[in-house]
């Protein structure tokens, strides 16, 4: 991906939590308070809690209020809060989201937040992944080398197999897409979009040499067949992945086979993958 | 005995950042039958900090590039305050890392027309040699690494919490007590090799950088057992921080990029203050003078109503802007702002600790059988780190630490922890739970960042730095009064305050170390000895414990093994 197609994307990431909509007064504290209903766990836990409104203030900054000023038993997890690690997925509303990279509603005096869908809860928001990561590792998720590669990734930017995987990387496995896809959350052996994903990533990626492996793995139960393409995981992606554009890729790569240029395996990639000047039209 | 449950492995892993993944991989990688057990207070692979780079990675890669120009740029920022050897095996190992990212753990860096790595210029640096995958680079390598745990399986403790190191009879390091955070339970992991790699305690400051995992919990078990730690007082500001308000959003960096595409600090007045700083470099100086500067003007009544100074680089114009930074441009408009089209309201943030154990370029401490790597380890990065220089050193002396464990371990007995050590550590961990009256830990969290903001911040002084003892000592009483209401299971606030003991016992350090070094260097600027002073101070100074649980400071000479600083060195 060039730098443009990723400033496209982020900013279309960017649009979609509406900071860029809704321009917000530069840490003044806002008017009021929110009213808050968290999902709890021990039905004696209080579950409503008027939280006083700071700018900006994101829905993370909700749960820290009601920790430090509230209830300090609420549960709930995060890391990094800059969108990165991926620990503090989280439905508002009943949309799955980034608790630290969505800014509390402006217009609304009340919201409702609950653990994301489709993975057994542990405590209050937070969730057992194990089911998720199980997933994960059905696809085999790392790289496979292809024997006697030198350099493998000697890949230029434009190539058609870059311009094919970039806009797929960036993956944080929060987990958004898996609670947003009323497939996963249903039934226990769908992969779920982000291991297909992960899958498009490695198959299309010619310093590996698991390809047929992974293509078996998502052809069979609980593989690419049980996707109904709801769009619910690229609408969730917090990072403006599409994972439902890689499940459709997977399943014209196995009507079609995987496109080439794919390395010659021991040969070296730079020679294989020499820019051929136009884009098969399955890479698209 | 307090109840717990006892696990052994041949390696014990504490941390799950580059450094500690990386580690996994090399040991399993270099001795395939060792058990290795990744012990993680976070989601694996996804706290900690090498996650949030953005910029880059230093690797010598192009023939115009040279080892030896990295290493002296590495010795140039640090103030000639590096462990020499330490450095030297940093940009040694650097590109072989790097190779290996892409090869074997397949990581995906940005290429050029050619299809060569793509570097980039990073400041303070002769040569455009920073690695990057756009603005996301940590995701590309700690997601990577991740996966490779499905090839390795090593066991992981995910949310387990690592309490104290335990040493056996002969004073060899046995293993650690651990808390599972999800369930309460405790346990003694056994081991023959233990690596701490959990990251640094930049989070003590009232403006910081790093992921909340981040509280100086492997400095500080290793300062428990008596290893000693050096350049403790040298603590990186990075100078472009968000300010927003009381969102945790607060302290998130913005990219040293912005600097170098030609963004414009002003102040209050709208004054481009660096012309009175580094009328040379300007906003493209380095990030110890630039945090200075920006700190100097907010101390001096010229900052904005929020507390900091602005950037602005909407003069390359907003399409420019969002095509090249596009996820910052994101960042500020979260909390309201637009990088692309105004001024945004920055401030200098805690962000990187360039103190730590003491090491061996083998990762080696003084404990037979314990291991330390990443930013748990000082010396590498002398008085102040280079940006791309942090990720570098994760994954090289990660990847260091796991060849070294992988040696060492079949060569040592599994540890036998004294139970009396064990016990105590379970005891005090318990103490804020069975607290039936008491404060909650938040408040003196927030004590405590604004006492080492205020007294050991980005400019120090002997009076400041005193007062802010005297705090310590308020807290640590308090500390003793904290009560955790709730369950054992998922507490955050329990693991507050097990977090709080452990920056409060860093932040003794920092102040014990910063008193003692009456010059300016780097990151450790003193106002009462804005000087640096090479004739006294090519010094490192050293902080133990010492019989009463308190800091011991002394001092020894840098050996200049391999490079001499230039007549006059700059602070």
């Amino acid at each position: 991906m060039n730098d443009d197609e990723r400033g496209t994307r982020l900013k279309r990431a960017a649009a979609d939590v509406g900071g860029a909509a809704e321009r917000l007064p530069h840490g003044r504290p806002g008017a009021g308070t929110v009213r808050v209903t968290v999902a709890r766990s021990a039905s004696d836990s209080t579950r409503t809690f008027e939280v006083r409104r700071h700018e900006p203030m994101m829905v993370l900054d909700l749960l820290l209020a009601i920790q430090r000023e509230h209830d300090p038993s609420i549960g709930f997890r995060f890391s990094c809060r800059v969108a990165m690690c991926g620990t503090c997925t989280l439905r508002l509303d009943g949309t799955t989201v980034l608790a630290c990279q969505t800014p509390v509603p402006v217009d609304r005096d009340a919201v409702v937040l609950e653990p994301m869908a489709g993975l057994p809860v542990v405590r209050d928001l937070i969730v057992d992944t194990t089911a998720f990561w199980e997933q994960w590792a059905r696809v085999t998720p790392y790289l496979v080398p292809v024997e006697g590669l030198d350099e493998p990734a000697r890949l230029p930017q434009g190539s058609p197999e870059r311009e094919l995987i970039d806009p797929s990387l960036d993956c944080i496995t929060c987990g958004a897409c898996y609670s947003s896809c009323g497939i996963a959350d249903a039934g226990r052996d769908f992969l779920g979009p982000a291991a297909l994903n992960r899958a498009m990533v490695l198959i299309a990626d010619s310093r590996d040499d698991a390809a047929e492996q992974r293509l078996n793995a998502i052809s069979a139960a609980g593989g690419i067949d049980r996707c109904h393409y709801i769009y619910g995981c690229t609408a969730a992606c917090p990072k403006g992945l599409d994972p439902a554009g890689a499940i459709r890729r997977l399943r014209r790569w196995r009507r079609t086979g995987v496109p080439e240029p794919r390395v010659a395996p021991g040969g070296p990639a730079s020679d294989a993958l020499a820019p051929t000047g136009e884009t098969p039209e399955e890479l698209a | 005995m307090t109840r717990h449950d006892e696990l052994g492995t041949d390696i014990a892993i504490v941390g799950s950042g580059g450094a500690g993944l990386m580690c996994a991989l090399h040991a399993a990688r270099a001795a395939p039958e060792l058990r290795i057990a990744v012990v993680s207070k976070g989601a694996v692979g996804r706290s900690g900090c090498t996650r949030m780079v953005q910029g880059g990675f230093n690797a010598v890669l192009d023939p115009g590039d040279s080892i030896e120009r990295h290493f002296m740029d590495t010795l140039e920022g640090g103030k000639f305050l590096n462990d020499q050897e330490l450095a030297w095996t940093l940009v040694g190992d650097a590109p072989r890392v790097i190779h290996e990212l892409e090869t074997v753990v397949g990581c995906f860096f940005d290429r050029d027309e050619h299809g060569r790595i793509r570097q980039k210029a990073f400041a303070g640096q002769a040569f455009d040699r920073t690695v990057h995958r756009g603005d996301l680079t940590g995701i590309e390598i700690m997601g990577r690494l991740r996966d490779q745990m499905f090839r390795i399986r090593p066991v992981e403790l995910e949310d387990v919490r690592a309490l104290d190191l335990v040493l056996d009879g002969d004073g060899e390091v046995a293993g650690v007590t651990t808390l599972d955070v999800r369930t309460g339970a405790f346990g003694v992991l056994r081991a023959r090799v233990v690596v701490m790699a959990t990251g640094g305690a930049a989070t003590m400051y009232r403006i910081a950088s790093p992921a909340r995992e981040k509280t100086g919990d492997g400095v500080a078990m290793c300062y428990r057992v008596g290893l000693p730690l050096r350049d403790m007082e040298m603590m990186q500001f990075h100078p472009t921080g968000l300010l927003a308000g009381e969102s945790r959003m607060t302290g998130a960096v913005l990219e040293e990029g912005l600097r170098g595409a030609g963004a414009y600090l002003r102040n209050a007045h709208g004054e481009r203050y660096m012309e009175r700083y580094d009328p040379e470099r300007m906003e493209r100086s380095t990030r110890d003078l630039v945090a200075r500067a920006s700190y100097s003007e907010i101390m001096k009544g010229r900052g904005t109503p929020e507390g900091g100074v602005t950037i602005d680089i909407s003069h390359l114009g907003a399409e420019e802007v969002e095509r090249r930074f596009a996820g910052m441009v994101a960042r500020t408009r979260q909390i309201g702002s637009d990088l692309a089209r105004e001024p945004v309201v920055v401030s200098p943030t805690a962000h990187y600790h360039m103190g730590g154990a003491i090491i061996d370029r083998d990762c080696r401490t003084r404990i037979p059988g314990l291991l330390v790597a990443g930013e748990d380890a000082g010396g590498v990065h002398g008085a102040n780190r280079l940006g791309g220089n942090g990720v570098a050193d994760s994954t090289v002396y990660g990847a260091r630490a796991g060849d070294t464990a992988a040696a060492l371990a079949p060569e040592r007995p599994l540890g036998r922890p004294d139970p009396a050590q064990a016990d105590a550590s379970f005891r005090r961990a318990l103490e804020p739970l069975r607290r039936e009256d008491g404060i909650a830990p938040f408040g003196l969290t927030r004590r405590l960042k604004d006492a080492m903001w205020e007294g050991c911040g980005v400019v120090r002084d002997r009076v400041g730095l005193i007062e802010a003892s005297r705090q310590l000592d308020e807290l640590e009483a308090a500390l003793d009064t904290v009560a955790v209401p709730g369950p054992v299971a998922s507490n955050y606030s329990w693991q507050e305050a097990l977090d709080l003991r452990n920056q409060l016992t860093v932040a003794r350090a920092v102040l014990a170390a910063a008193l003692a070094r009456e010059e300016s260097r780097g990151a450790h600027f003193r106002s009462d000895f804005p000087a640096a002073d090479n004739e006294r101070w090519l010094r490192y100074v050293v902080v133990e414990r010492d019989e009463d649980g308190m800091p011991r400071v002394d001092t020894a000479p840098v050996d200049l093994s391999r490079a001499a600083p230039p007549a006059e060195t700059a602070a």
